[in-house]
């Protein structure tokens, strides 16, 4: 199994990573074992050069680059004469240049006879080198199919396969004057490499702009850089005609932008703090919470004990309860409730439903629709299709970190959002 | 015998001491478990040896003037300091507690309890009150044809028997850490234990191990300081080594050489002092001023080395094999 979090020591070679826990060792003077990387770092050379992996035994992990320490985790499972190997979502810390070779490597692998195992969300990568797939969905086996016999149109309308459909009354848009333009947007990620490439679009006041992908496209960080959580490395971010690309958060959030984060446990909340604390976390020094400089706690339980009541927060001890000991929904109602209360003219929801039962789904989805009829501008980035097809006005499809379409919701199928999220229909 | 030559002589018989005490904080330290218990560990260790050695010569186990106690002293020392590093070992390894908030309440618990132990034991089994246990200074050697090159020479000449003990216990250790697989499996166990536990070891025995040889090690250099510097047990013992200790492998990297240097550093420039303070004739009270001087190099030397250091990746970091 090639992991998507490597398991190499970063301080040893190459060699001494693949042989660990079953080192080769020579007797010194008939004494004391010592062990002789010599021949291991010979018989690595010959397998890397078998498999065209181009990996050098005796360099150290930590000067090389994540492709070829992706590419000693198969040096260690070809030294173990594995004969399947599992590879996890294995482009995803990639360059295209990077991904080309590897499926070059996996073809090569499957041509000298080991059974290759490929879990991606990426269907040009499946086209270019699988035989055989199968298409799993919330869970289910959708299908298994020959890839020689089956269309790329066919299989992308069986990937975004449709839930139990529940309904919510969705009035009309009335969208009001720009709040958000992006322009020619470009943000990298830790490893450098550029996730988001070149996206432009505008929000309106009053209209939901729903942001559609397979995970990994992207749009987790575009979210993040307009929030002000990752850098920008080039193009401008405006909100209301100002110019917020390199503004603190403090300021953009000041400036009328709410955030409702992917990770609501890491990002969005401080567990350990009392739910009254974590609803005032982007207000508290503000009047009435902070007065010259000291904080005033009878105006967090006040406020808190508004909020709980307004939003319907299920917690055992009111607005003294521990964050952490609520359920994820009532935990992301509290998020929704605080950022709601700051009055932002723009509202970011990055994955608002991931992991909440149905009564939650509904009630925050009624919220966003709420949002937006009270004249905000909405940015949802969400990975369920059904989803972005009950909320948005507008649809923006991105694909590899591009924003390759975008369009009113209602002159688009689920099937033409499909293709263009996997890369099939280019616009 | 010139002054140079004793600050070589004197040097050496502190910084060796040293290094053998900073090798048993890399072994615990590479392998990922941070070992601030080193002066409490040198300090049981010597407490042990020293009662060890005190009861052989009161009882007469050996002929008198035998160096025999001695020699044994030192291996009671590494068992003592072991035996005292299994607490370190428990609460950190197998029951993941802080591993700072162990090694200085090791340290205090340490001082107190041979501190105690000393007293009731002069009082019940040797029947007089005292608070140390009193051992001769270890006889000195030369080698005379050695001993004559200039400088160099004084390297061998009035030389302790535990400084060539030291000597080969750090190529054996240098060996250890970097030549077999079980010193493999340290390092890995301090940079990824992950990776370690994917390839089927098991981290917590390899961390466990490692603490227990920091224990034996820093046991046998607090014996070394108890029969030269000190020629007693006592309280007096702790005299902060432990952790000038600790000071030298941090500068030395983790490793083991670059550590030999830091040591000798240390070493010469203490003795270095002590006899600038002979020269300048001080007064004795000022002359105790000379005692700082490796303890300010230490902040020195902090304050311009500390970003080219990189500290085992994992140090610190308690281990959970279910946390990816």
């Amino acid at each position: 199994m090639v992991h998507q979090h490597f398991k190499l020591v970063s301080n040893y070679t190459v060699a001494e990573n693949i042989v660990l826990g079953a080192e080769p060792t020579r007797r010194l003077i008939g004494l004391a074992g010592y062990v002789d990387m010599r021949p291991v770092n010979a018989a690595i050379a010959e397998l890397s050069e078998r498999y065209g992996l181009s990996v050098d035994p005796t360099s150290v992990i930590e000067d090389l680059p994540v492709s070829t320490q992706q590419r000693v985790e198969i040096l260690k499972m070809l030294y173990r004469e594995a004969e399947i190997l599992i590879f996890d979502e294995p482009t995803a810390m990639l360059t295209p240049q990077e991904i080309g070779y590897l499926l070059d490597i996996i073809a090569t692998l499957r041509d000298s006879g080991k059974t290759i195992l490929l879990i991606t969300h990426k269907l040009e990568e499946i086209k270019q080198v699988a035989d055989r797939c199968a298409i799993l969905n919330h869970g289910k086996l959708i299908a298994t199919m020959e890839m020689a016999t089956s269309s790329t149109a066919d299989m992308a309308r069986r990937m975004v396969g449709r839930e139990v459909i529940f309904e919510i009354d969705k009035a009309p848009a009335r969208p009001g004057p720009v709040v958000l333009d992006v322009r020619g947007l470009v943000v990298e990620n830790e490893h450098k490499v550029d996730v988001a490439r070149d996206v432009s679009f505008q929000i309106h006041a009053g209209e939901i702009f729903a942001v559609a992908g397979v995970a990994g496209s992207g749009q987790v960080e575009l979210a993040d850089a307009i929030a002000g959580l990752s850098p920008v490395k080039s193009g401008t971010i405006q909100l209301s005609g100002r110019d917020i690309t390199t503004a603190a958060v403090r300021q953009r959030t000041i400036g009328g932008i709410s955030y409702i984060p992917e990770d609501r446990q890491d990002v969005g909340l401080i567990l350990d703090f009392p739910l009254a604390d974590n609803l005032a976390s982007k207000s508290y020094f503000k009047p009435p919470f902070s007065h010259r400089g000291i904080l005033r706690p009878e105006e967090f339980a006040s406020y808190a004990d508004d909020l709980i009541e307004r939003y319907d927060i299920r917690c055992s001890n009111g607005a003294a309860t521990l964050t952490r000991s609520m359920s994820g929904g009532n935990q992301q109602k509290a998020i929704v409730a605080r950022e709601v209360e700051q009055d932002a003219c723009l509202m970011i929801f990055v994955q608002p439903t991931r992991g909440l039962d149905i009564g939650a789904i509904l009630a925050i989805r009624r919220r966003i629709l709420e949002e937006r009829d009270r004249g905000r501008a909405v940015l949802l980035v969400s990975l369920e299709l059904d989803e972005i097809l009950a909320l948005a006005d507008t649809i923006g499809v991105m694909f590899a970190g591009q924003m390759i379409k975008v369009a009113a919701a209602d002159t688009l199928t689920r099937e033409e959002v499909g293709e263009y999220m996997m890369g099939v229909k280019q616009s | 015998m010139s002054g140079l030559n004793t600050i070589v002589i004197n040097g050496l018989a502190l910084a060796l001491p040293l290094l053998i005490i900073a090798i048993g904080g890399i072994f615990s330290e590479r392998s990922g478990i941070i070992n601030l218990a080193l002066e409490g560990l040198l300090g049981f260790g010597a407490f042990c040896g020293a009662l060890f050695a005190y009861a052989a010569v009161t009882w007469h186990w050996f002929p008198a003037n035998s160096l025999t106690p001695m020699y044994l002293s030192f291996v009671v020392a590494a068992l003592g300091g072991a035996a005292f590093a299994v607490i370190h070992a428990l609460l950190c390894v197998k029951l993941r507690a802080n591993q700072v908030i162990s090694g200085v309440v090791i340290n205090i618990l340490s001082l107190a309890a041979t501190g105690f132990l000393t007293s009731q034991i002069n009082m019940t089994v040797f029947g007089g009150p005292s608070s140390k246990f009193d051992l001769t200074v270890a006889p000195r050697y030369t080698v005379s044809l050695l001993a004559k090159i200039p400088i160099i020479g004084a390297a061998f000449a009035r030389f302790y028997a535990f400084e060539v003990l030291i000597v080969v216990l750090v190529a054996i250790f240098w060996f250890i850490l970097y030549r077999t697989r079980f010193g493999i499996h340290l390092r890995a166990a301090g940079d990824n234990p992950q990776a370690l536990d994917a390839a089927g070891i098991e981290v917590t025995r390899v961390r466990f191990v490692a603490v227990l040889i920091s224990g034996g090690l820093a046991g046998i250099g607090g014996m070394c300081f108890a029969y030269s510097i000190f020629g007693s047990f006592s309280s007096a013992v702790y005299a902060g080594y432990g952790f000038l200790a600790i000071a030298a492998l941090i500068f030395g990297n983790w490793k083991i050489m670059p550590t030999l240097a830091a040591c000798l550093l240390f070493g010469f420039a203490q003795s270095g002092a002590n006899q600038l303070v002979l020269w300048l004739r001080m007064d004795s009270s000022v002359g105790d001023l000379a005692m700082i001087v490796p303890y300010a190099l230490t902040l020195i030397l902090l304050a311009f080395f500390s970003k080219h250091n990189r500290a085992p990746r994992s140090l610190g970091e308690i281990y959970d094999s279910s946390k990816r």
